[in-house]
């Protein structure tokens, strides 16, 4: 029998008294809660929840040029359903998904555990020059990947010619997903370094004293302490990653210029989207192509977490 | 079959938008009314009084430095003051325009829209019919082609500020240093296409853009295609694949199947550096061309030269147009007949198409320029001296003056793009590519509501 | 490996031995490939128009045009790359700087306290992430227009102001950086809860916050397609939104001129300030002061 779950008289009085105390601790609590989020959320009900409440109503509807708008309830999600164009832009990014995000997370994470390491000289020169690609906006990636992947004049083709290698063709149809995918690696490899580095960097360093007492190694180290210590923050690159890949948009967009036929409307479901509303005026249709995307997306990243979280219970 | 329950959910415009058309339809009624009675119809009084009002007006044009040209205006209206905004060039600007227009506010009051999107903004009634503000008087100083492109019936909706006859620019030294004759006919220029790429396979004739509607399109009116044509109300004539298209699908077939021509997207690096070094002999371009060409391949100064496309019978002088903006009047205008004086003026008083053609280098939708000497006969040192602009004015009256737009010109040119575009990129059959692109726009045209008719 | 005593964090954080050739050599030649496109840029910005599609990419031509393109960039079209450079700089130092502290304070809230709602809330934050923001672009601008914001620096300041990622990546954060026996500490000693926010977890947030704020600071200043919406008006117009108007006079189609070279000059300008805001800030990563506060 456990002495502390006896409640006798004398210890009545206090545990009532403190239990008081909790509440209205919690409340002053919860009420601080509020406080912290409510300019946040303000914020972000105005400018996102509202639009896309706005966007969710429009999606029911079908605006046509001529003969005015009908309601359509939720046939604009069945036809995207059946939309073989949709269908391929999902499957194609869930192949991209599953090949890119990997490999460039990893680079990622070697990038952010040996520059942690301090074993590397120069390390916030290279820190910078990695994270650059990332600042560097669309209009002009689109100039220098034009440049570099154009198969007469481009820089990789003349290299490949001069060592006898024949054209290489990034901008073929057999070769584009795998050029976005260098480009998009190129560009958020630094994106998510930066993440994991930062977690790092904020990680207590009781934690190393214990290894380091052990003898532990900088490999062994960065595998049992380091890795497991920035968990929720790989977590949050893989989730966004995953997220950014179905929501592909930009680099696409980019190599459209240099490839306008191996690159069509529908290359990913997010171009789709964009071009529905904007070149083909069917802004209804667009809008419930965007929320069934984000239905895809959010099965995606929920079956994600719960596989990764099963992994670290066992 | 599903059954809809049609139900118009709120317009943001509301009964505003309703009062404006009906306006309008009572103007047109009135400007129908009255101008058989001639120069002392009620309307033309009203714009004379309604110009001395005080007005601020919003110009939306791409075309850089139009302060002068806005000078000479303001000083013949001292009451109106005009804004001139640069809200992006052609697509980034429709589609402000178009959510301004869906917002029911933010739209300016004059706007510059190319020839081929003025149907899809009088398609969902945002346009002013100019007809009621005089439009008519200035009807004769333009080219017919331009004039007839921004009619509908008997309104006019657009004011025509320049146009693209399209022409061929060659590289002299390349078909003389191999012997070619300039091609006069497209039979000539198939066997030229032939011959220059068999002696020298780094060098194509010429280049076919996979990504380019509008060229292709240019073409294709050339040939006497008439895609398109809008019937009554929501009826719509589609014929994207009429015989002159299948006749030019069919030609230029032949020549990528042969891989005598280049087919590589325009406006890029890859393209640039193809027109510098040589990799294409001719551009089969418009107006605006030879200048264009000036900025981008210095190296090959004074080795180009400009002639008329290639015809389809040697006894034929006809060509297309590509490219060329008009200025057009929106229906949220508050000061419509500022407005329309303001479009008029612009692109049709003399000093001020002047200063359009002379200083951004528009090439002029006016009979008055495109016949004066001093315009014609510059000869530019590019092209080795050649009066360029006389050769284009001459093609511009070859322009063949029945050729009409879609509605949603955006989509047709992208559809081009995905089905008779990427027949080109992968080296597939053109025509039945064609016939992708006609079904293609058609199933989309059903869905937008029109009814089609043959 | 010995090991010696801990007296700064550094040495402790498995930074053994003293810094390794080998690995510096291969996260350089790592960097090169990073940095191949932005010497394309820097490079091509000394080129004029003719030179850069008759001369090799990677390495200079005869004519050195740095200064001509530059002088270019600046006066062209009455100056107004000046103006879009001032726009870009407001609204990111104004979006980033104030959603940075926003998000700050919802994704400390969200790991620290336990409050009716918390767990939908933050649900629908992390959900409405997952819609594209494609979708939003015209509800929103039919909203703002409703209010009279369209054209107006709000109109790209407020949808940009507080983002899902932020607050997610806050709070990820905040569970790793603050230590509850802190915060407990700070209440015994009789502080009010905005006062430990303030004093201790704004500092333990910091490398999490300037994260954010680069982040945000970036995206706001390479956001292209929400201002062109919003805004009319090119003196409003941020460099991005700007330097495409310029590039589009290029593509033909009547009064076309080529202004390539401008365009990439331009651009590589555009990069520089990003750059220096990030070596900047830099500075608050190397935090030593976190530990400072566990030990003291």
């Amino acid at each position: 029998m456990n002495p502390s779950r006896v409640v006798t008289a004398d210890t009545a009085v206090p545990v009532v008294a403190s239990r008081e105390r909790n509440r209205s601790v919690t409340r002053r609590h919860a009420i601080a809660a509020y406080g912290f989020i409510a300019p946040a959320m303000l914020v972000f009900v105005a400018t996102l929840v509202v639009p896309l409440g706005y966007a969710a109503y429009v999606s029911l509807f079908r605006e046509r040029l001529v003969g005015g708008t009908v309601f359509v309830g939720l046939g604009n999600y069945g036809e995207a359903v059946a939309d073989p164009l949709f269908r391929a832009g999902v499957l194609r990014m869930a192949l991209f998904l599953v090949i890119q995000v990997p490999i460039m997370l990893t680079i990622a994470l070697v990038f952010a555990l040996v520059l942690d390491s301090g074993r590397v000289r120069f390390g916030r020169f290279i820190r910078l020059g990695i994270f650059i690609p990332y600042a560097v906006p669309s209009i002009i990636a689109a100039l220098m990947w034009g440049y570099l992947y154009g198969p007469d004049f481009g820089l990789f083709a003349q290299l490949a010619r001069r060592v006898g290698l024949g054209t290489p063709r990034f901008l073929s149809e057999d070769w584009i997903l795998a050029s976005i995918a260098n480009i998009t690696t190129w560009e958020f490899v630094g994106y998510n370094m930066i993440i994991l580095f930062a977690a790092l960097r904020a990680v207590p360093s009781d934690r190393y004293e214990a290894a380091a007492v052990d003898g532990a190694g900088a490999i062994r180290t960065a595998w049992s302490v380091k890795i497991p210590a920035i968990r929720p923050a790989l977590l949050l690159t893989v989730i966004f990653s995953v997220i950014g890949s179905f929501q592909l948009f930009n680099e696409p967009q980019v190599l459209w210029v240099l490839a306008p036929t191996a690159i069509g409307n529908g290359y990913t479901p997010n171009l789709y989207a964009f071009h529905l509303a904007f070149t083909n005026q069917q802004v209804n249709y667009s809008a419930a192509v965007s929320f069934l995307l984000g239905i895809v997306i959010v099965a995606v990243s929920y079956v994600v977490m719960l596989a990764t979280n099963r992994s670290s219970r066992s | 079959m599903n059954s809809h329950n049609v139900r118009e959910y709120p317009r943001r415009r509301g009964s505003g938008r309703l009062v404006v058309v009906l306006l309008t339809a009572v103007l047109a009624i009135a400007g129908c009314a009255g101008g058989s009675t001639g120069s002392t119809s009620p309307t033309s009084v009203d714009m004379a009084a309604a110009l001395k009002q005080p007005a601020t007006l919003t110009l939306w044009s791409w075309v850089g430095g139009l302060e002068d040209e806005i000078a000479i205006f303001e000083k013949k209206y001292p009451n109106i003051e005009v804004k001139v905004v640069n809200a992006g060039q052609g697509p980034a600007e429709y589609q402000k325009l178009r959510t301004a227009l869906s917002a029911g506010e933010g739209a300016p009051d004059v706007v510059q829209i190319e020839y081929q999107q003025v149907p899809s903004f009088t398609i969902t009634n945002n346009l002013l019919d100019l007809m009621p503000y005089g439009a008519n008087d200035i009807k004769d100083k333009f080219v017919p082609s331009a004039w007839q492109q921004v009619t509908q019936g008997n309104k006019v909706f657009a004011i025509p500020q320049d146009t693209g006859p399209m022409g061929m620019l060659y590289r002299q030294d390349i078909l003389e240093k191999h012997g070619i004759a300039v091609p006069r006919t497209w039979d000539e220029f198939a066997d030229a296409a032939r011959k220059l790429h068999a002696a020298d396979p780094s060098t194509y004739l010429t280049n076919l853009p996979p990504n380019e509607g509008g060229a292709m399109t240019g073409l294709l009116w050339q040939a006497g295609s008439r895609p398109y044509r809008a019937a009554e109300g929501t009826e719509l004539t589609l014929n994207i694949d009429d015989a002159a298209a299948r006749k030019v699908a069919g030609y230029w077939n032949g020549l990528v199947q042969q891989q005598v021509v280049a087919a590589d997207a325009d406006f890029t690096d890859q393209w640039y550096q193809g027109l510098a070094n040589g990799k294409y002999a001719t551009w089969l371009t418009a107006a605006w061309g030879p200048l264009f060409l000036q900025g981008t391949a210095k190296g090959t100064a004074g080795k180009w030269r400009a002639a008329p496309l290639p015809q389809w019978s040697s006894d034929e002088k006809v060509s297309g147009n590509w490219g060329g903006s008009t200025s057009a009047v929106t229906t949220q205008s508050k000061h419509p007949e500022a407005a329309a004086a303001l479009a008029m003026f612009l692109n049709s008083d003399p000093e001020s198409t002047r200063m359009l053609a002379t200083k951004q280098f528009l090439f002029p939708a006016t009979k008055a320029l495109v016949t004066d000497e001093s315009f014609t006969s510059q000869g530019l040192p590019f092209y080795g001296g050649q009066q360029v602009n006389k050769v284009f004015a001459g093609i511009s009256e070859t322009v063949r003056t029945d050729f009409t737009w879609s509605p949603f010109q955006d989509y047709v040119y992208s559809a081009f793009t995905d089905t008779v575009g990427k027949a080109i990129t992968d080296r597939r059959d053109l025509p039945s590519a064609l016939r992708d692109w006609h079904q293609d726009v058609a199933s989309y045209a059903q869905k937008q509501g029109f009814h089609l008719t043959s | 490996m010995t090991v010696h005593p801990v007296r700064s964090a550094r040495s402790s954080r498995g930074r053994m031995g003293r810094p390794s050739t080998v690995l510096t050599i291969a996260m350089l030649a790592c960097l090169g490939y990073f940095l191949l496109p932005l010497v394309w840029i820097a490079v091509a910005s000394t080129k004029d128009n003719s030179d850069l599609f008759s001369s090799f990419g990677l390495w200079f031509a005869d004519d050195f045009s740095l200064l001509a393109n530059l002088r270019d960039v600046f006066t062209y079209d009455g100056a107004v790359y000046g103006r879009w450079l001032i726009n870009t700089a407001l609204y990111a130092v104004l979006t980033a700087g104030g959603g940075a502290f926003l998000m700050a304070a919802a994704g400390y809230a969200f790991a620290q306290y336990k409050f009716a709602g918390s767990k939908v809330l933050f649900g629908i934050v992390l959900g409405s992430f997952m819609i594209p923001s494609t979708a939003l672009v015209i509800p929103t601008y039919l909203l703002f227009s409703q209010i009279g914001l369209v054209n107006t620096p709000l109109a790209v300041i407020l949808p940009s102001l507080v983002s899902p990622f932020g607050i997610y990546l806050m709070r990820v954060y905040a569970e790793g950086a603050v230590p509850d026996s802190l915060i407990e500490a700070a209440r015994v000693d009789g502080a009010g809860e905005f006062r430990i926010f303030w004093q201790v977890t704004l500092r333990l947030l910091a490398p999490g916050i300037v994260t954010v704020l680069l982040f945000s600071l970036v995206g706001v200043w390479n956001n292209y397609f929400l201002p062109l919406i919003m805004l009319n008006d090119p003196k409003w117009f941020p460099i991005t939104v700007g330097l495409a108007q310029w590039q589009a006079k290029a593509s033909g189609g009547g009064g076309a001129e080529a202004l390539f070279s401008t365009v990439i000059t331009g651009s590589m300008v555009s990069i520089i300030p990003l750059l220096a805001a990030f070596l900047f800030l830099q500075r608050y990563w190397v935090s030593g002061m976190s530990l400072g506060a566990v030990k003291g």
